[in-house]
């Protein structure tokens, strides 16, 4: 009876922990995706999480140029408006000194610096007058705190995806990460359930040798052999390119894929392939007709997981496949230097960290239950 | 149909006949690969964009934030572009010394000394030994910047009733007057991706020069003053008079390392202004916002040497160097192109561009700013280059970064020299 008193308690233990890990891992996906409709400066002035309420910024504003002036009823005349009409933002208060932001109410009449006096309305509209000539070739710095209403736009993902002029766009860098991820996936899962296979169930000479060596390749940094391999792709001609890049992440994901594919086959009950043997199935049969199909947690499994380390790889990409032609460029190259140049401009970085991530989220939630049930693959028997 | 045909052809070769001699490159594919992104990467492809144009070649420019790493993979395993950007002269000469350069064209140095100002002296920063120790001019440099400048919005110092300090001892009065009033004077970031440190480098330098005189500063350059030495760990001290100190630097000291050098200006442009001032090379326009005029809305004075030190009036100056790092037909004519008065104004009518060339037309100067600039180089009593870019590139791209990202995040100076001169002794 105490036993299931402790259950309970530990349940919310548990659900407690959960949550809050859920939490964790959720807030700072749905930040990304809130600033991503987000306009710079509504960025800069609020988090993400007031974006459903209107932000009041610090804006420094010029009114028109002197060479806009006009001459009515005896006094030189600037006029104009700061916003948009039915922009819907509302100035609180204003300056006209940096060292008075917000010395002034809408509608005060204040005396300029240089002589003359000006005035500015809640909705931006301003009127400068003196009675002598403006001179200069700037306008009036203005200084407004205003509130702006909550505004989402799309206006970030056309620029990023769409925008064919923008150099920094993810259009390209997308379809060629697709095009590197794809192969590097599928190649070697090709290779490695047949490896796996042959170190499984078919007896020859040397297999425990084998594969201990291929464990112990588990743990080869792949960093040791970036140059030596891109001066052998180099020397036979394949250089830098997508060819490198499919064969790079191949050797690199192969003795995990084996080794995991392996272990998984290894646990498939010996009763069912013995008796295809004795009713004469070869080995090419066995494999296609019942290891495969029996093996698909793992195989699906460990797609997954290649398929989230290419995506997200930038070290391959960067030595492997990225030319001095610029042509080969992938999403993660992009964000990286999008993170140099626009480190401040959040929509952006957002944007395209957004675009990013999207695929695998699809992949994971496409295909999570086999990521659980892979990653159990050859620990339990 | 035959006829329009070859009609048609001859027309063609008429017409390539007449867009120049050096035609005969159509089609080719000349890559370049840089340091410069954004702004600056579409100031770049306009000044490749018009060579393009005259020499029918396929010019690709790609730039990287990583520039300093990322040239090592591709020289070493063989894969470098045709062209590449060095920002550093240092790191071109560690990789001439491999023999991955390669020697420019005869001439190319004679032209150099008739055309550049001081033409002698930007001979001796492109010339390197190469894999056998003989010296060979390896690197043209284009595009150079002045980096003793203090940049600052006029208006702000209207407003506030501030005056443009003449020397260093008023620079560091005004500092302490804004924030007497209740204001933040610097905005300093050294962030830059994989070179993050490198604008605290060029504060050292300039304050190097500042306390010490040029014997010093040329000593420490080719380390026969060690980097540990107490003149210059005063000098490293000396920036963190500005940068250590949480009055004193806009979001507190803690900000400068991880605030980007490319968003650290717009603090001067905010409401209200975040701080005063900010000490960066001439090419920082290219990063402020949007609208900005550089002479109205934003400019700037010299970094002011100390008036009690008798040590003049130095200028630190820094350039890009062009060398050949995958030879071939396209790549020797595009520096040859660099020589044009051309190549020179197209950029320079954009921002961010100085250029010692002699013959270049300087109405054409995207921004008024330029005689001021010149002015503050004819003014100068000495000048270096920037002395982390002469540095081997183990330190001047290395060491010498992470110790000032380190120094900004709170380690003594002393500890931070220490570190870099080891390091340093490890590459002899």
């Amino acid at each position: 009876m105490d036993i299931a008193g402790k259950k309970s308690s530990l349940t919310w233990a548990v659900h407690i922990s959960v949550l809050l890990l859920v939490a964790l891992w959720l807030f700072p996906t749905l930040g990304l995706l809130v600033s991503s409709f987000r306009t710079a400066d509504q960025i800069s002035t609020s988090g993400w999480w007031a974006s459903m309420f209107p932000t009041q910024q610090n804006l420094t504003l010029r009114a028109g140029a002197p060479e806009l002036q006009v001459f009515e009823d005896g006094l030189y005349v600037i006029e104009g408006a700061l916003f948009e009409p039915d922009s819907g933002k509302e100035i609180s208060r204003w300056g006209i000194s940096s060292r008075a932001y917000d010395a002034y109410a809408p509608g005060e009449i204040v005396p300029l610096n240089k002589g003359g006096e000006i005035t500015l309305g809640a909705g931006g509209q301003y009127r400068m007058s003196n009675a002598e000539p403006f001179t200069g070739s700037r306008g009036q710095r203005i200084f407004v705190t205003v509130t702006s209403p909550p505004e989402f736009t799309l206006r970030n993902y056309q620029n990023v995806l769409f925008d064919p002029s923008n150099r920094e766009g993810m259009a390209k860098a997308f379809l060629n990460t697709l095009t590197v991820t794809i192969p590097a996936t599928i190649i070697p899962i090709l290779i490695a359930a047949f490896a796996a296979y042959a170190l499984a169930w078919m007896e020859f000479p040397g297999r425990a040798l084998l594969i201990a060596a291929i464990v112990g390749l588990l743990v080869v940094p792949l960093q040791l052999a970036l140059i030596p391999l891109l001066k052998l792709h180099n020397e036979i001609g394949i250089g830098k390119g997508y060819l490198g890049a499919w064969l790079a992440h191949t050797g690199f994901g192969l003795p995990l894929a084996i080794y995991l594919l392996r272990n998984y086959m290894v646990g498939l009950p010996r009763d069912i392939i013995e008796n295809a043997r004795v009713d004469g199935a070869t080995e090419f049969q066995i494999f296609t007709k019942i290891i495969l199909p029996l093996s698909f947690p793992a195989l699906a499994s460990f797609a997954i997981f290649q398929f989230l380390w290419t995506w997200n790889d930038l070290l391959v990409a960067l030595v492997f496949l990225i030319d001095s032609t610029g042509e080969t460029t992938v999403m993660t190259k992009q964000i990286v230097e999008l993170l140099g140049t626009r480190g401040g401009n959040w929509e952006i970085l957002a944007t395209s960290a957004f675009v990013s991530i999207a695929v695998p989220l699809l992949v994971f939630f496409a295909m999570q239950k086999y990521l659980v049930r892979g990653l159990l693959a050859g620990s339990v028997k | 149909m035959k006829h329009i045909l070859l009609a048609g052809a001859a027309a063609l070769a008429l017409s390539a006949g007449m867009a120049g001699a050096a035609s005969d490159l159509a089609g080719e594919q000349i890559t370049v690969f840089g340091p410069w992104l954004g702004p600056d990467q579409e100031n770049v492809e306009a000044v490749l964009a018009a060579f393009a144009e005259a020499s029918g070649a396929d010019v690709r420019y790609v730039g990287s934030d990583s520039f300093e790493q990322q040239i090592l993979v591709d020289t070493e395993a063989g894969s470098a572009a045709n062209v590449s950007v060095f920002p550093q002269p240092g790191l071109a000469a560690d990789l001439a010394s491999r023999g991955f350069l390669t020697p420019l064209a005869d001439g190319t140095a004679d032209w150099v000394r008739e055309n550049y100002a001081a033409g002698q002296s930007w001979v001796d920063l492109g010339t390197y030994a190469g894999p056998d120790g003989a010296d060979d001019l390896y690197g043209f440099f284009y595009k150079v910047d002045v980096k003793s400048l203090v940049w600052y919005v006029p208006e702000n110092f209207e407003d506030a009733g501030y005056d443009v300090p003449e020397s260093m001892e008023e620079l560091i009065a005004l500092s302490d007057q804004i924030v007497a009033d209740g204001g933040t004077p610097w905005c300093i970031g050294l962030g830059s991706g994989g070179a993050t440190g490198w604008p605290a480098t060029d504060w050292v330098e300039d304050l190097l020069l500042r306390t010490q005189p040029p014997e010093v500063y040329d000593g420490w350059v080719n380390n026969e003053i060690p980097f540990n030495d107490p003149r210059i760990v005063a000098a490293i001290d000396e920036f963190g008079v500005f940068a250590r100190n949480d009055a004193y630097v806009a979001g507190g000291a803690g900000a400068v390392a991880s605030t980007d050098f490319r968003d650290s200006p717009k603090g001067l442009f905010s409401s209200p202004p975040q701080c005063y001032l900010h000490r960066q090379a001439s090419f920082i326009p290219a990063f402020f916002p949007e609208g900005t005029v550089v002479g109205e809305d934003a400019d700037f004075f010299y970094f002011p040497a100390f008036a009690e030190q008798d040590l003049g009036k130095p200028v630190l100056g820094a350039g890009t160097v062009w060398a050949i790092t995958n030879d071939s037909a396209g790549a020797q004519a595009l520096i040859e192109f660099l020589k044009t008065t051309e190549a020179n104004e197209i950029w320079m009518a954009r921002k961010g561009f100085l250029t010692p060339h002699l013959g270049v037309d300087t109405s054409v100067f995207g921004d008024p700013t330029l005689q001021k600039m010149n002015d503050i180089l004819l003014n100068a009593t000495t000048f270096r280059f920037d002395g982390s870019d002469l540095m081997p590139g183990g330190i001047g791209a290395g060491a010498f970064w992470t110790g000032m990202v380190d120094y900004a995040g709170g380690k003594s100076a002393q500890d931070v020299a220490d570190e870099i001169q080891a390091a340093w002794d490890a590459l002899k």
